[in-house]
This record gives structure tokens, sequence and C-alpha cells, in this order.
């Protein structure tokens, strides 16, 4: 797939950008703070609904103004689609709107009508960082592929954090509640559990390809599934109860899952150094293009944002010839590479996009 | 606003009774809790409504919305809320001992429990549940489904995937 129009009205800083994609690689280049990272953000939003980096989302709207507004038309393997993503600033904080094809849908509606991999710098934390991160890159990855895998994360959060409060003490406890709560977290639980097993199973196997080719086939890496529980989830969470209960907090759940990483059998987490991680890292990013490729029939966006001076060239040059046949991809950079190729190259300063 | 200041001053004194009145004499039914000017209500005081179904719901409003469908003749049990510990609310914020005392005093056999189908409310019935089975009381829950008129393909894919779970034999 590929965006071919994407139009912004009081995002971040800009006031309004036009902004007409090339297909095959943009690069964006340009000093710190003009806008790069920012019409990235936007793009990931346009598949995602959700910044890869805003911590408050009263950032996106532009100071002074009450309402940001993020356009565009992709061609997708169905055709022509037309997505909004509508941010408005209230009382009670921000409220986000969608629209698809010019028809205002909820949220779940319009996530992953069109599909992105982003690498972020924060990303080369995945092999050597904690839990979170790793489901998190499953989740973001699942979620664009399947409504109904985010509704049952979604789902599965909020009853965690209800049972959550209620085992810290936020109200009197109650054991008939707790068990109400672990009923109700046995459905999505089960669902999301089976989700990942299924997409890590395809994951793994994609990215232990990428790694031999880059390293040589004298290292094997594996990547399994670590579920939370391995095994039936009702078992699990009854059996666990009265530690729940002593500890006062949950202790079971896909909501501490983990994705593991072995070369050799050994963990890369713990034993990898840093170029093996680092190198871990790009395969699961290549894989994750290829599986969402391969159960969409439609080459997913790539999104790279400010990856390239993290990375030495070769590890970058590697990784972008690995995404074997992508339609668009979209770069950061303060300093143009020599060696990317064939590639549209627009200059961004003060907010303003200008074609090289 | 504008509008009351261009009507006579009979008017404006007509909507402020009604206001005074509205907070003097309606208030809430004693056994049911639903919003009532009588204690207890007319439908707590019908011995035409079958007094063996209590029909347990969030809001007062949401007694209203059953009502209008005209396709329940049971009673009410208006529990002022759903559990929801992030926001500290837990079962003795709501009217749950009253629901648990009734049914040990009315001995229905049936309570519908009418929460809404999202989290909080699914925990909420799903609490009532394990809370009511000692006393053997059948506990049931509003079905999930497609919305009438609906169109298969509109429906969004957890309605569809809940309905097909709640399939039934024709």
């Amino acid at each position: 797939m590929r965006l071919e129009h994407v139009r912004l009205a009081d995002f971040r800083n800009y006031e309004s950008l036009d902004f007409p994609p090339a297909s095959g690689l943009n690069v964006f280049v340009g000093p710190n703070a003009q806008g790069k990272s920012n019409l990235l953000e936007a793009l990931a939003m346009l598949a995602t609904g959700k910044s890869f980096r805003a911590h408050r989302e009263s950032e996106l709207i532009r100071s002074g103004t009450e309402r940001a507004e993020i356009g565009g038309e992709a061609r997708i393997a169905a055709g022509e689609i037309r997505l909004r993503c509508t941010i408005v600033r209230t009382p009670a904080g921000t409220r986000k709107s969608f629209e698809v094809n010019g028809g205002s849908v909820g949220f779940a509606r319009f996530l992953g009508r069109a599909r992105v991999v982003t690498f972020v710098p924060a990303d080369l934390q995945l092999v050597s960082g904690g839990p979170a991160l790793r489901r998190s890159f499953l989740n973001g990855a699942l979620a664009q592929l399947s409504p109904v895998y985010y509704r049952d994360l979604a789902l599965y959060q909020k009853v965690v954090g209800q049972k959550s409060a209620l085992l810290r003490g936020a109200i009197a406890p109650d054991r008939d509640l707790l068990l109400a709560y672990n009923d109700e977290l046995v459905r999505p639980a089960t669902a999301l559990i089976a989700a990942r097993r299924a997409f890590v199973d395809e994951l793994a196997a994609a990215t232990a390809a990428i790694y031999g080719r880059w390293r040589g086939t004298r290292e094997r890496l594996g990547v399994t599934y670590a579920p939370n529980p391995d095994g039936d989830v009702g078992e699990a969470l009854a059996a666990a109860v009265e530690s729940e209960l002593r500890r006062r907090s949950t202790l079971v759940g896909p909501h501490r899952d983990d994705l593991r990483l072995l070369v050799d059998g050994t963990s890369l987490a713990a034993f990898g150094s840093q170029g093996q991680q680092r190198t871990a890292v790009l395969a699961l990013k290549v894989a994750e293009y290829d599986v969402m490729r391969a159960r969409t029939g439609d080459a997913p966006i790539l999104l790279l944002d400010d990856v390239l001076s993290e990375l030495d060239a070769e590890r970058a040059g590697g990784f972008l010839g690995a995404v074997e046949g992508f339609e668009q991809a979209f770069l950061t950079t303060t300093e143009l590479p020599r060696d990317l190729g064939a590639a549209a190259t627009w200059s961004i300063h003060a907010a303003t996009v200008t074609r090289c | 606003m504008f509008h009351l200041l261009n009507r006579p001053r009979a008017d404006a004194d007509a909507l402020a009774d009604a206001i005074v009145a509205l907070k003097e004499r309606v208030r809430l039914c004693s056994r049911c809790f639903a919003i009532t000017e009588d204690d207890p209500c007319t439908t707590c005081s019908d011995v035409r409504r079958n007094a063996a179904m209590i029909c347990v719901v969030a809001e007062a409003k949401d007694v209203f919305a059953i009502e209008r469908t005209s396709a329940y003749d049971g009673r009410y049990h208006v529990l002022g809320g759903l559990i929801s510990p992030m926001d500290g609310i837990g079962p003795s914020q709501l009217r749950v001992r009253e629901l648990v005392d009734r049914v040990s005093a009315e001995s229905p056999t049936e309570i519908i429990v009418a929460t809404n189908p999202n989290a909080e409310g699914e925990a909420t019935a799903l609490y009532l549940s394990r809370l009511l089975a000692p006393s053997g009381v059948n506990v049931t829950r509003l079905a999930y489904g497609l919305p009438i008129g609906g169109d298969l393909d509109y429906a969004d894919e957890n309605t569809l995937a809940r309905a097909i779970e709640g399939r039934r034999t024709l």
C-alpha cells in the first residue's frame, strides 16, 4: 500500500501542509526540531490512530489552536481509501474522531485500514529492554492486523486495571469480586494468548531467516513466545488467587507475557553483544513487515524515524535491502546518506516540505 | 434563555414551581431505588406485575429504557452505578446489600442483570451472579447480539463474534 496524498492542519508545528509522497523511498532531511518526526508521526496516526511519541495528545494540536487534522488518501490492495483523524481540544482533555471514506467511524474500525511498520530509536531496546516493550511490539502489529484483537486487548487492559485497583486496596477487599474479575478475564486473555502465539510462530521463522542471512548460519536465533500462563487461563487464575491477595498485585495473565530471544540457546538480552542485539532488533522489524505483508497480501508502509544516526551505514543499508519489495517507506535523517539508491528527498525546514 | 425572556411572567413562575416540586416530590423508591413520587413506587406496588422476577439495572434511567419495551413485567432493582475500583466504587458504594436482602425476603425465581455490555457492566453482572449463587436464584444476563434491522456487513467484528458465540437453534 502507499500514501498518495497527505494533508495536515494545525498538527504539531504544521499550520497547513499539502504533501504528495512518492512511491518507494521518501527521505525527510533537515536539522532537528523542524518537523521531520512530526510528519512521520502524522503518517503513522493515519494507520494506528495513536501517536508513537506523544505523552499527551494535546501536544498534537498546534499551540494556540483547538483542532488538529490529518487527512490522507492511500492506495491499498482493495483500491483507494480516504482516511481522516481529527484531534480536538476540550475542557476535559482531547477528543479524537475518525473518518473512513468520508464516513465517521469508531477507533476500532479506523485502526489498520492502512498499516505501518514503525522503527524509532526506542525500538533499539526491543531486545535488551524490559518485557513491556516486547508486548507493545506484539500489540502494535496485531492491533493493526485484527480489530478483534484490538478490542480484546482494550477490554483485557481495562479489566486488569480494575482488578489491580481492587488488589491494591482502592476499595474494601472482596474475594467474590476478585473471582468475578478472573471470570471476566478468561475469554479475552485466552484470545490474546492464542493470537500472540500464532503471530510469534510466523514471526520466529521470518526473524531467524533474516538474522541468519546477516550473521551467517553459525548463529541460530530463536524467537519464542513465553505466555503467561502457559496453559489453561481459568485454572492458572484460580491457582493464583491466594498469592495475588497476599502480594496485592496481579500475577497471572498476558499482561505479563514475554517474547524470548535466544542465540544458540542462550539469552540474547543477558549474554548477547550489542551488535547481536541490534541485528536481532532489525531482523524482528523486517520480520514484522514480512508477516504483515503475508497475512494481508498488501505491503505495509515503513516509517523509520531517525534510525540512521543510531545505526552504522552498513546496518541501515542492510535493513532497507532486506525489506523485500516495499511499496513505500519514509525515513527521517539530519544528514543525507550517500548510498540509499533511488529515493525522493524532501527537505523540511520550519514546517515547510520541499522536494529536493 | 431568550425563549424564556419572551414569555409572560406566569410561565417563568410555573417553570420555577415545577423545578421546586421536582426536588420536593421526586425521590427514590425505598424498595427498588427507582425514581418515584410515591413510596413504594408504582412498579413495586402493582400487584399485577410479576413479583418473581427482578431486573437489576445500573441507573434509574435504565428502568425507563426497559419499561419502554413493554417486554418485561417484573420488578426492578437500581444499583446506583457499576463496580469500578479504579474510581473507588466497590459493592458497598452500591445497593448490592439491599439486593441480597430483597432476594432472601422476596424469594424471586429469576434475577435478570441488565447492565451495559462493557468491562464494568460485565464485572458487576459476574459479581452479582457469584454473590447470589448460594441463594439458589437463577441469575440471567441480557443477550449480546446484532441490532434489529441491522446489516451483518456493518456490525463491528466483536459484536458479530459475540453474536456467533450466543447463537441458538432455530
